[in-house]
């Protein structure tokens, strides 16, 4: 599954640090690029379904996690 | 220059800032209704008035007559801009707000969660009889102890609840001992209260109890059919149980030479579906057993289950509606002479009658959390409240702040959750709140709204606490407008504070 | 399959019933991405929470993570659109309230807080970090009157024995 976070709602910091708490997930990978305004994540897991629910779970660590700090990367 | 709409034509016309700032809520129904329609006007503190609606619709189109009666009410409350004495305004909102001068003062004490009372609202940290694991240590007992007279507070209350404290008696004791010894070198108003179901009490405790001065305190949820069937005792009629002890109690405190209007031993209501209806029948109970107050509480959500929540719960206009009966039936006895008062119309009365504010935690801005009250379990966690503890004991662990063995004093009540609950109860900054001319009056719990709206914030339309509290201020601000002078005379009657010094522990200065 | 809820503003409220899922855009002259934040935050122990641009706009969406907990399709997502939008206002509202209030608001907390300490005891200093590691000074306090309000050097300057410009010499 593919997530694009836009850079005026997450924090690059953020996503980086929710991945590093991801990256131990057995049989999960996870591909960070960028897509002009979007920090892009694809999670590819064992099945769709898994996929679907870590990418989603991602979100919502780094969204958390964007909030925290009080919003974007300045 | 500002200018508002006539009412008839709808033309601006100039004001000049005649009002000074203001709430108001109309109250009473429609205009043409039976108590036709008033307007409630709070100042920013605490000053209030109420006003026909065209008397409203005059001050707040500055049209009132300079040498009229009404404009000399309003300048008597400091209501209109050009006679706004800014003093008078600080310092009646300081002394509303005097509670924040000091520290937690109210300390709760879990001595055991063992009970052997079931009661169909309980929150879900009881324990069985057999849970001795439950018991609080005497080590841990000390460590709460020191914790607690820590407190910047100069006046502290120990109270101890449960389970049922009676069943960890020698805990009881011992905290009492300790803390009175302890407080030798330190000089606080010391005092102990416990809540109990006096099902476990004997001649014994009680002398023990009397002897240390401890307050009792009960619970009674109306005559004994109801009360049965919501406190639960395996064997026995928990109101069976009770009540002799009620009387002993109350004998003793005559033998003492108390005042029995003064002391008297209090009891608790906790309002289930089943108590909407009998109204009547609770008051007539709290009348019989010499009671002198009577807290109509509505049950809370930190109960036991879902599907418990599903029998004991009831929308919050039914609540009110038997709110205003009993309300109505308890005036009606004082008129003839009983002498009983409600509890949430003696805070709210003593608020808006005297200025003063009698520190329910509550009910005041910013809440009792941490920095007026605190909780500490069985095992020496320190909670923000009963609440918050019974909120952990069903799982979420949001309200703890820290334990006895190893947290600092300053650290508990600066915690950052003690902060949090602190901004979330101002409301000051609380939407709806300060659209409301309650707000000097008022109060809301940031765990109540956690558990019942997913934030400590909450939202107030959304909230049944501010429905009550909202609904209540509602029936007291009618019968302010409409009742009689005999009625008026009760309602005062209600906001004087008299000191219980008996319970005040010995304890010479240092 | 995207759809709209009844009472829900079309095109404003989309749901994927099957995905128990909802799309709320956001208009951003109303609601500033903070209040967003705040409703957001409330929401992710249930919901798995999105939030994208769309110009001005921010867009919202609402995956019910126990989608057996949305009673009734439909409705569910309309109660939960519902709650998402109120705390979406309150936060707003709130937010303005606070920078209207914050100096009544600040003065009541620090005063009840600074009674409920009291101050620190000898216990309380002995385990303050008193260490030199550099801390935030956004307004300059620990820095002294030289440090703060000394003329620039001119670039490539030499500083003379008072730190100053070089002086001409014989």
């Amino acid at each position: 599954m593919i997530l694009r976070f836009h850079r005026e709602v997450y924090a690059g910091t953020a996503i980086d640090a929710a991945l590093g708490r991801f990256a131990a997930l057995a049989s999960t990978r996870f591909d960070r690029s960028e897509d002009g305004d979007y920090f892009v994540v694809e999670v590819t897991a064992k099945t769709e379904a898994r996929s679907r629910r870590v990418a989603l779970e991602l979100g919502n660590f780094a969204l958390g996690l964007t909030i925290e700090q009080g919003g974007p990367d300045r | 220059m500002t200018t508002a709409p006539d009412a008839e034509t709808d033309t601006p016309i100039e004001t000049g800032g005649y009002a000074a700032f203001h709430r108001f809520r109309p109250i009473g129904g429609p205009i043409d209704g039976p108590i036709g329609g008033r307007v409630v006007v709070t100042s920013i503190e605490g000053e209030w008035i109420v006003l026909e609606a065209a008397e409203y619709s005059a001050y707040a189109q500055g049209r009132v007559d300079p040498s009229s009666a009404l404009h000399q009410r309003l300048v008597d409350r400091n209501l209109v801009r050009a006679h706004f004495d800014a003093r008078r305004a600080a310092l009646g909102y300081r002394r509303r707000k005097r509670f924040i001068h000091s520290g937690p003062n109210l300390h709760i004490v879990v001595v055991t969660l063992r009970c052997n009372e079931t009661c169909v609202y309980c929150h879900a940290s009881r324990a069985d009889l057999d849970a001795v694991h439950t018991d609080m240590t005497i080590e841990t007992a000390e460590r709460t102890v020191d914790m607690i007279l820590r407190t910047t507070s100069p006046h502290v209350t120990i109270e101890f609840q449960g389970g049922e404290p009676l069943v960890n008696f020698p805990v009881v004791q011992h905290i009492v001992a300790y803390a009175t010894e302890r407080n030798r070198g330190l000089g606080k108003q010391l005092e102990f209260t416990m809540v109990s179901n006096l099902s476990l009490m004997d001649e014994t405790k009680l002398q023990w109890l009397l002897a240390h001065r401890v307050q009792l305190c009960t619970s009674i949820d109306g005559p004994k059919a109801l009360h049965d069937k919501q406190r639960k005792l395996p064997t026995l009629s928990a109101y069976d149980a009770a009540l002799p002890w009620i009387a002993r109690i109350n004998e003793a405190y005559r033998e003492a030479g108390l005042d029995p209007t003064l002391y008297h031993v209090e009891a608790l209501l906790t309002t289930t579906r089943e108590t909407l209806e009998r109204w009547r029948e609770v008051v007539d109970t709290y009348v019989a057993l010499g009671c002198r107050a009577l807290f109509l509480r509505p049950v809370d959500p930190f109960g036991f289950a879902e599907k418990t929540r599903r029998i004991v719960e009831y929308p919050r206009e039914d609540y009110l509606a038997y709110y205003r009966n009993a309300l109505d039936y308890i005036i009606e006895l004082n008129l003839q002479g009983v002498e009983i008062l409600e509890r949430y119309a003696a805070i709210f009365l003593t608020k808006i009658l005297t200025g003063d504010d009698p520190n329910f935690l509550d009910i005041r801005s910013p809440g009792g959390a941490g920095i007026g009250q605190l909780a500490y379990n069985y095992d020496g966690t320190i909670y923000s409240s009963d609440e918050g503890r019974m909120l952990g004991a069903a799982g979420d662990p949001t309200f703890v702040i820290g334990d006895v063995h190893t947290g600092r004093y300053r650290d508990i009540v600066a915690h950052p959750t003690i902060r949090a609950m602190a901004i979330a109860s101002n409301l000051e900054g609380q939407p709806d709140c300060v659209d409301c001319p309650y707000v000097p009056y008022c109060g809301t719990q940031p765990e109540h709204n956690h558990k019942t709206l997913g934030t400590m914030m909450g939202r107030m339309r959304e909230s049944s606490m501010c429905a009550v509290h909202k609904g209540i201020q509602d029936i007291l601000f009618e019968k302010l407008a409409t009742a009689d002078a005999p009625t008026l005379e009760i309602l005062r009657r209600w906001t004087t504070i008299r000191a219980r010094e008996h319970f005040l522990q010995d304890t010479p200065a240092p | 399959m995207s759809e709209s809820l009844l009472g829900m503003p079309p095109g404003r409220v989309e749901a994927d019933i099957g995905e128990a899922a909802v799309t709320l855009t956001v208009p951003g002259a109303v609601y500033p991405l903070p209040a967003v934040y705040a409703a957001a935050y409330c929401f992710i122990a249930r919901c798995y929470v999105l939030v994208d641009r769309d110009g001005e706009d921010l867009r919202v969406v609402l995956t019910a993570k126990d989608p057996a907990g949305i009673h009734g399709g439909a409705q569910g997502l309309r109660a939960l659109v519902g709650e998402f939008a109120n705390e979406l206002l309150a936060s707003a509202w709130r937010r303005e309230i606070t920078r209207q209030n914050r100096g009544l608001i600040e003065s009541v907390t620090m005063q009840a807080f600074g009674a409920a300490m009291g101050p620190p005891s000898l216990d309380d200093l002995e385990a303050f970090d008193f260490s030199d590691e550099p801390f935030d000074d956004p307004l300059g306090i620990a820095q002294s009157w030289e440090d703060k309000y000394r003329k620039p050097k001119p670039a490539g300057s030499e500083p003379g024995p008072e730190g100053g410009e070089e002086q001409g010499g014989a």
